[in-house]
């Protein structure tokens, strides 16, 4: 009774045709590919996802407020550079570890303050440009490498038999799910995004629930930019550039809704895997690099058509 | 005898969770104003929506020029000839007026281009035979007054050609003087045989356009009479079906001290001018006006939502100032907001998180949140208010009109402000739920709340409040309380219509 309870929710909420998707890829993979299957393989994806994770877990909060961040790339890049310069230039590890944490912050509250005024996508596609500016100039267009050990650990190195990529990524995801889910924050984001004109004549603190939401997107974007800085044993200006827009993608397939109010943690966890395993199996199967953003491509459009179409048929249904 | 253009006969039109029209009648002879009459959420507009084919009937069927005809879209309504006046106007501010009327259907050159010579004269001409020549066609929408606007969206009606014409409150937004000269076209366009459906509920111009009228119910047709063969009175009760006593529900009770007081409040879009306003615990105030008198402006100024310009806001004679709707909830004041779907409730969410939406951080202080007890929440208004769904968790847009209002009033009651300030809160919703509310509302005030009501319809400000405040644009007109002489729809009614207070009447 309570599974058939459980089930008819997943089934209602937007999460599950993201689930439903995983799952398809995955059957389909393991027939394709016989060495999709192996325990070092599964582990690989989860390690490959983790970085991915913790950029589009604070995204989500982003877009659930009907808001956009097209800068999580470049913050990323930015930190991560201004970090490895920090430790190179003899600041402790742990010091500016901190100080790139504060940076997205500093980031998202402007990312938030202009989204406040101007269209997030635009503002922050702005933001974007001068994140990446910087991280050039903080680099003087080299590339720092050979970053002092301690720190390349949070990046290679595993607690007990597990990687410390996955074990940041899980508390992220974590804790950003309970502020979603179990907070009143989390229950004035989504108010806010659902609609934000009732949500202003419901007393909700608007610029505090969008700032807060862009604040978080930032600082994961930061910690994402450390750990990529960490498991290169590099930094270079354009490193994350790539994940920007995959970013998006992530949070996408996972049927959090671009327009705000619909979605969570959960799916954007799904879409993470997803993405990760396209790209897992592709080069599993040995095909070209080159056509792995065609693929990603098309795979948001399926999913994104096939959400439109399902809420579409739901509506009618219920009238 | 005047041929019959248009019949629709047993029309019956279902939304989700209520009948809107019930095997509804009406006919429409040429060159005659036919005015649909009745209260709000009676069916006059999804009437006249069904005439020009923006909506489908389940059942019934219309026939134009003696032959059935089934709209699909109000294009094929156009084609034959039937056009609708709207009360929002439909035009397009950033481009000129001949543009607009031609709006998708311009002339072309025979390069195809768009032949703006040809469209500036057929417009000119059209504008002409409105006696309207002095708006300039090639002028942009956005440079002319609402009147002249209004003229250019009849200019365009008549580009179709029309033989039905629909007017859905097309004084609404009007001055007095352009009221005049609308219904002068209006006349006109009768001698030309054209047959118009006039929907209004502001009975004072009945008797000036007017030759028949219908009035309709809850969705169901009472009556088709002459104009003449009615007075105001018969309308009103038709128009209601009981004796207005009965519907509102007002219990005598204490009030004591002021809870709300304003000061020559003044705002800084000139919509609301020295408003002095004052409410009691345990007294529900009404504040009377027309359509854009600057009632809601008042309500939004106290809530916070638009910054005050100049004056004081006392509560509990403490000068105090909400500067946003936090601030004004913090003081212990609430809006129940006039548009239920766009500013009361998060339409996709569900019931329980919209039941919560303002008392969220009251009953959580802990920042942590516990769905079993939001559920519990819900369940409990769900059950007060009778909330007609099987579950508090389902989306609000499955909710009928009614239903969707008791989320919001559920959502202010789980809050439990001092100072409720009620916009428009029976508006579209069914005579059950309206009773229902009026209930709750003279319940809320004998617990010692205060409550300030604002609304359009006369019958329900005089049954429900214990003092009325009428306004005009932007300025409190007149003070009028129960058991007074003028305690009554006529008195009430000229002074919102005129602007003139009893206290002026006397002086001249």
């Amino acid at each position: 009774m309570k599974a058939k309870r459980l089930f008819g929710e997943i089934k209602s909420s937007k999460v599950f045709y993201s689930l439903v998707g995983l799952i398809v890829l995955i059957i389909i993979s393991a027939v394709i590919a016989p060495n999709f299957r192996t325990v070092d393989n599964l582990i690989t994806i989860f390690r490959q996802a983790s970085i991915l994770l913790v950029l589009s877990a604070g995204l989500t909060a982003v877009l659930l407020t009907g808001g956009m961040d097209l800068s999580v790339g470049a913050t990323a890049g930015f930190v991560g550079c201004i970090c490895a310069r920090m430790m190179k230039e003899g600041v402790p590890i742990l010091a500016a570890f901190a100080i790139g944490i504060l940076i997205g912050m500093i980031v998202g509250i402007v990312n938030g303050f202009l989204a406040g005024i101007l269209p997030s996508f635009i503002a922050t596609y702005g933001t974007n440009w001068v994140l990446g500016g910087l991280a050039i100039i903080v680099m003087q267009g080299a590339v720092i490498y050979d970053l002092p050990k301690n720190f390349t650990q949070i990046g290679v190195g595993h607690t007990g038999p597990v990687s410390n990529l996955i074990i940041i990524a899980v508390i992220v995801v974590v804790v950003i799910y309970i502020l979603l889910q179990r907070t009143t924050y989390g229950r004035q984001v989504y108010a806010y995004g659902s609609n934000p004109v009732a949500a202003k004549y419901s007393a909700v603190p608007m610029k505090r629930i969008m700032v807060s939401s862009f604040m978080m997107c930032s600082m994961c974007a930061g910690l994402a930019g450390m750990l990529i800085t960490a498991r290169l044993n590099a930094a270079d200006a354009a490193m994350g550039d790539s994940y920007g827009l995959q970013t998006v993608a992530a949070v996408v397939i996972g049927g959090t809704s671009m327009l705000g109010g619909e979605g969570g943690v959960v799916g954007t966890v799904i879409g993470s895997l997803i993405l990760t395993i396209i790209v897992n199996v592709m080069n599993l199967k040995g095909i070209s690099s080159f056509a792995q953003g065609m693929v990603v491509g098309i795979v948001i459009i399926a999913m994104v058509l096939f959400d439109t179409y399902t809420k579409r048929k739901q509506e009618r249904s219920a009238v | 005898m005047a041929e019959t253009i248009l019949k629709a006969r047993h029309i019956t039109k279902l939304f989700p969770g209520m009948k809107a029209l019930d095997d509804v009648d009406f006919d429409l002879q040429e060159g005659e104003v036919h005015i649909l009459v009745g209260e709000n959420g009676a069916g006059k507009s999804t009437l006249a929506k069904v005439i020009l084919g923006a909506y489908k009937a389940e059942e019934g069927e219309v026939t134009f020029d003696n032959e059935v005809v089934k709209f699909n879209g109000t294009k094929e309504a156009l084609a034959k000839g039937i056009v609708a006046v709207y009360q929002e106007f439909t035009l397009v501010p950033h481009i000129s007026v001949a543009q607009n009327i031609f709006l998708n259907r311009e002339y072309r050159t025979k390069l195809g281009l768009i032949d703006h010579k040809r469209m500036e004269r057929e417009a000119q001409r059209l504008m002409e035979s409105l006696n309207c020549e002095y708006i300039d066609v090639k002028s942009h929408v956005k440079t002319l007054s609402v009147a002249e606007q209004q003229m250019v969206e009849i200019a365009k009606a008549l580009s179709f050609k029309p033989r039905v014409m629909v007017f859905d409150e097309p004084t609404a937004t009007l001055s007095e003087r352009e009221v005049d000269s609308l219904f002068a076209q209006i006349h006109r366009l009768k001698k030309e045989g054209i047959g118009i459906v006039y929907v209004s509920h502001r009975m004072q111009e009945f008797p000036l356009i007017g030759d028949r009228i219908t009035i309709l119910r809850d969705g169901v047709k009472i009556k088709t009479v002459d104009i003449d063969a009615c007075s105001n009175e018969e309308l009103v009760n038709m128009m209601v079906g009981r004796d207005v006593s009965q519907v509102y529900v007002r219990t005598q009770n204490e009030h004591t001290g002021t809870a709300l007081r304003t000061q020559n409040l003044c705002d800084y879009k000139g919509k609301v001018k020295n408003v002095s306003i004052s409410v009691r615990r345990g007294e529900i105030v009404g504040i009377a006006g027309l359509v854009g008198a600057g009632r809601t402006e008042t309500a939004e100024l106290l809530y916070g939502i638009e910054p005050v310009k100049s004056g004081d806001v006392f509560i509990n004679e403490k000068n105090v100032l909400p500067k946003c709707p936090q601030n004004a909830v913090k003081l212990g004041i609430g809006l129940v907001s006039e548009d239920r779907k766009l500013q009361g409730l998060a339409l996709d969410e569900s019931i329980a998180l919209n039941t919560v939406a303002v008392s969220l951080k009251k009953v959580f202080p802990n920042f942590f949140i516990s769905n079993k007890k939001i559920n519990e929440i819900a369940l409990d208004y769900k059950k007060r208010l009778r909330i007609a769904t099987t579950s508090v968790n389902k989306a609000c847009k499955y909710l009928s009109g009614g239903n969707q209002q008791k989320v919001v009033l559920a959502k202010w009651l789980s809050f439990n402000p001092d100072i409720l300030i009620f916009d428009e809160p029976t508006r579209g919703i069914d005579v059950a739920a309206k009773m229902e509310i009026y209930g709750l509302m003279d319940r809320l005030a004998s617990e010692g709340k205060a409550i300030i009501m604002i609304s359009s319809e006369l019958p329900e400000v005089i049954g429900m409040s214990d003092r009325i405040y009428i306004m005009h644009e932007g300025e409190i007109v007149d003070e009028i309380r129960r058991g007074s002489e003028e305690f009554n729809s006529e008195s009430i009614g000229a002074r919102m219509m005129l602007g003139t207070g009893g206290t002026e009447d006397a002086e001249k």
